[in-house]
């Protein structure tokens, strides 16, 4: 089997740099509860809880009380814990551009963590602005460039991975399906799902981040838009998976069984999440503007009451923001995967010096 | 331990980066939409002038600015001197006024702009970012009509009216329950939304009287003893406009004072079943008789299946009335222009499921038959001694609260507790 030839050159063989990537795991997994707490935050309009910054009323913000945190209002909670886990993921970043210089070999993956770390501060400083400034664009802002940070995290990730030193295209025998190379077809897609997904972002924080004097036309385009995206991307996903579960074949024959798993599996998810991120999406509209009149067919659907400050309803509404980055970050992961086996493929044609299948 | 020093030392560079952070953002984007003026009453301007078939450019103008200077901003709200006491408490104005924020005491600010803005607008017109995908369309308070309330039809709602709806929320709708906010921040709000109130129906009524008794147009009028005209202070120059429009200003806020609820009689109490099904039935009767007529709005046995086409009285203000076809979008674009949402017909409730909007307990009920419901096509009863061919007595309204409470099993609340239990 593939996977034991694989152990056995593995072991022989350790990545280089791969405390960068177990670090850049770490940041992944709590950049993701960053942006549920953060969407928090949004969901409860919390934003301007602390009126200060970098301090939390006057104090440094590693050393406000904990007690009057844990126990004062909800919204100087969310928010100041935000912030808590904000610096955690800072510091977190400044660890791992230790490790790139440290272990890394590659200089444009120390840069890309170097990148990370800018990228954080950033994030950082926006925030801090929003509260300075109390001003909502900027918190829209700080929104959408979140989910870039996330994804440069999740970009690192699959950049030190040790799937990735695999496919390098030096050793046909161990990259897997060498004969598949994803074609402009399978990238272009790929990566308009990428694009497309970063659009449901930005288009949802304006949506969450509406001025109070916006047209009511405006809006009702951006809901228009953000749903009919949704469901461009879901055909595309849908697509993705169908095409890589059956990727790989001689000669251009499609081959009857799985594809590359490394390739079908995060296409799969990908298309679970977006269905599910659809699910949520509209349980979201009915959390926050009930259920639409076209849709009270019996009494209890014409019942249906809004339920303003909720906590089941917020965290189906954060929820919606959370798998909102978990789509848009599990495209970004796949479209690099996909562009990772293309170069690998055209290094070993090129090194083989004769035309491989091109799919 | 981290030295005390390190942190003194990372808050002093993390101040200079804050500063510089802060430069370069803004020299990148630009910031919130202003929020320190109200915008003018367009759509009431283009009533005006459909109505009075002229232009009132100069009238939608001149009485913003007064309105301006008396009601505040949306971030500073004031009120009148001319203002009468005890109906807002300026101080919960001004915290539910302004940008949303909140202390280490929990006490929040701006309540209006987190809760309410996204659907009513920041002028309390019913036309926020989100309101074009709801039906109903969220209030335009600038009316002063409301629907769920208990003092009689064409009066202002109580406070208490209000409050109750907040804590309960209008389900069907997308009015939702505010039960989670403390008691104090929808007070303040409420406050907000009387002044709201006030605030716009003032601003309507400056606008018909520029138009109709100074001579106003798209034009101010030619001598400035005409005109809308203050020292930036609130006080006119000309004394007799001023006290002209103290009065409207006390109108409309009285209106409010001196709302009073709708007495409403002790229900009749049927201590027995067979009673009680009989007054349903009598109930029934006449909600398909000639008198109430329900039935020819709400359909057989509430079941919603008669066909109806009519609108609320805010669309109708800016089409029917107007002589306008609400459907012909040509027609009524430059009201759209305005900023009027698109008509939407009104459909009378579906009585058979029991859903309500408003209160839905007995005495509620009865006062909803009686006033019918404010700015909508749903008649009150007439309120008569005798039965005769126009009205109905109040045992006969009963029967008919009797009948609505069968339609969703509560006729229950009818039965004396003793019988209920043999029930
Ligand atoms: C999600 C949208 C939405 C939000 C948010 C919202 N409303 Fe409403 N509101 C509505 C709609 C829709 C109606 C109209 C209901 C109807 O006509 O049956 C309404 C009606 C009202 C009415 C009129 C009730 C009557 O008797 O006529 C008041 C007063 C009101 N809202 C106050 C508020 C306040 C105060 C807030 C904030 C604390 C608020 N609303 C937040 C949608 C909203
Ligand atoms: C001209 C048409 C018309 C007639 C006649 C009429 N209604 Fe209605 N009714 C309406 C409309 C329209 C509404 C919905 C109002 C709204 O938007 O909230 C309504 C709403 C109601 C409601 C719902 C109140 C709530 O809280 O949700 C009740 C109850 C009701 N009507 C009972 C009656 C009864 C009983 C009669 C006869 C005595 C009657 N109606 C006659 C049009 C009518
Ligand atoms: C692939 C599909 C979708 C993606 C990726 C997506 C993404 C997002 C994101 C990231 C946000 C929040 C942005 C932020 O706060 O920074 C958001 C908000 C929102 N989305 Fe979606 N969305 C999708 C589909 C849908 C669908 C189908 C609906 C409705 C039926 C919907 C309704 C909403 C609403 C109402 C908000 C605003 C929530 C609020 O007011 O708090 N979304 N979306």
């Amino acid at each position: 089997m593939v996977e034991s030839a694989r152990d056995h050159s593995a072991a022989e063989s350790l990545p280089p740099g791969r405390w960068l990537h177990r670090w850049s795991i770490v940041i992944v997994g709590l950049v993701w509860p960053l942006i549920w707490v953060g969407g928090q935050v949004t969901t409860y309009d919390a934003g301007m809880a602390v009126p200060d910054w970098p301090g939390t009323y006057g104090y440094n913000l590693l050393l406000y009380p904990y007690q009057t945190w844990l126990l004062g209002p909800f919204d100087l909670f969310i928010e100041h814990g935000h912030r808590l886990l904000g610096a955690l993921v800072g510091l977190v970043s400044i660890v791992a551009v230790g490790f790139a210089f440290f272990s890394e070999p590659r200089r444009w993956v120390r840069w890309l963590s170097v990148l990370v770390l800018l990228a954080v501060i950033g994030q950082g400083l926006l925030g801090g602005a929003r509260v300075v400034l109390a001003d909502r664009t900027l918190a829209m802002l700080h929104g959408c460039t979140a989910e870039i940070f996330f994804s440069l995290c999740v970009g690192l990730m699959v950049v030190t991975s040790r799937w990735w030193w695999e496919r390098d295209g030096s050793e046909p025998e161990s990259s897997g399906r060498r004969d598949f190379r994803p074609g402009a077809g399978l990238m272009t897609v790929s990566l308009a799902v990428c694009g497309l997904a970063y659009l449901q972002v930005v288009l949802g924080a304006q949506l969450r981040h509406v001025q109070p004097t916006a047209a009511p036309g405006g809006f009702t385009h951006l809901v228009m838009t953000h749903i009919s995206t949704a469901f461009v991307i879901l055909a595309l996903a849908a697509w993705l998976a169908w095409r890589l579960s059956r990727a790989a074949g001689q000669n251009g024959e499609r081959s009857a069984g799985c594809g590359d798993l490394t390739l079908s599996r995060p296409a799969s998810l990908l298309l679970i999440f977006v269905l599910w991120q659809i699910l949520l999406g509209s349980v979201t509209w009915v959390a926050r503007y009930g259920i639409p009149w076209w849709a009270q067919v019996g009494p209890r659907s014409a019942s249906y009451l809004v339920k303003s400050q909720a906590f089941a309803e917020s965290l189906m509404i954060t929820g919606h923001v959370a798998t909102g980055a978990l789509v848009l970050v599990t495209s970004v992961f796949l479209m690099l995967r996909l562009w990772r086996v293309r170069f690998a493929a055209n290094q070993a044609i090129e090194r083989a010096g004769s035309a491989a299948v091109v799919l | 331990m981290i030295p005390f020093r390190a942190f003194r030392l990372a808050g002093a560079s993390a101040r200079s980066v804050r500063l510089v952070g802060i430069l370069a953002i803004l020299g990148i984007v630009g910031c919130d939409a202003a929020t320190d003026r109200f915008a003018a009453n367009e759509l009431h301007g283009r009533v005006v002038s459909f109505r009075e078939s002229t232009g009132v450019a100069a009238a939608v103008e001149d009485s913003a600015a007064v309105v301006g200077e008396l009601f505040g901003n949306p971030d500073v709200p004031l009120l009148p001197e001319s203002f009468p006491d005890g109906l807002i408490d300026l101080e919960n104005l001004q915290r539910a006024a302004g940008p949303v924020s909140s202390d280490r005491e929990d006490v929040h600010f701006g309540i209006y702009r987190a809760h309410c803005v996204v659907c009513h607008g920041l002028e309390g017109g019913g036309a926020g970012p989100a309101a074009a995908l709801q039906n109903p369309y969220p209030r335009d308070f600038r009316a002063g009509i409301f629907k769920f309330k208990s003092s009689p039809r064409g009066e202002k709602p109580l406070r208490a009216d209000l409050t109750d709806l907040l804590v309960r929320g209008a389900p069907g709708t997308s009015m939702p329950s505010f039960a989670r906010l403390p008691e104090e921040d929808i007070e303040a709000v409420v406050d907000y939304v009387i002044y709201l109130s006030i605030r716009g129906e003032t601003e309507r009524r400056l606008q018909r009287f520029a138009v109709a008794e100074l001579g106003y147009g798209d034009e101010r009028p030619d001598s400035t003893a005409d005109r809308l005209l203050t020292d930036g202070e609130g006080h006119f120059q000309s004394a007799e406009i001023g006290s002209a429009v103290s009065q409207i200003i006390t109108d409309v806020a009285s209106a409010w004072i001196d709302a009073r609820p709708v007495e409403v009689p002790a229900p009749p109490v049927y201590s027995a079943e067979a009673e009680l099904d009989a007054a349903i039935e009598r109930g029934r009767q006449r909600f398909h008789g000639p008198v109430a007529n329900c039935a020819s709005c709400h359909g057989k046995d509430g079941n919603a299946d008669a066909v109806t086409l009519d609108y609320d009285d805010w669309t109708k203000e800016q089409t029917t009335r107007l002589g306008l076809t609400p459907s012909d979008a040509d027609q009524i674009a430059p009201l759209r222009r305005a900023g009027a949402l698109r008509p939407r017909a009104i459909q009378p409730r579906r009585l058979a499921w029991g859903v309500y909007r408003g209160t839905a307990d007995p005495e509620s009920l009865y006062r909803r038959l009686v006033v019918g419901i404010d700015g909508t096509p749903m008649p009150g009863l007439l309120v008569q001694e005798a039965t005769g061919a126009t009205g109905v007595t109040s045992t006969e309204v009963w029967e008919l609260v009797a009948f609505l409470l069968s339609l969703d099993g509560r006729k229950d609340l009818l039965l004396t507790p003793s019988s209920r239990q043999e029930g």
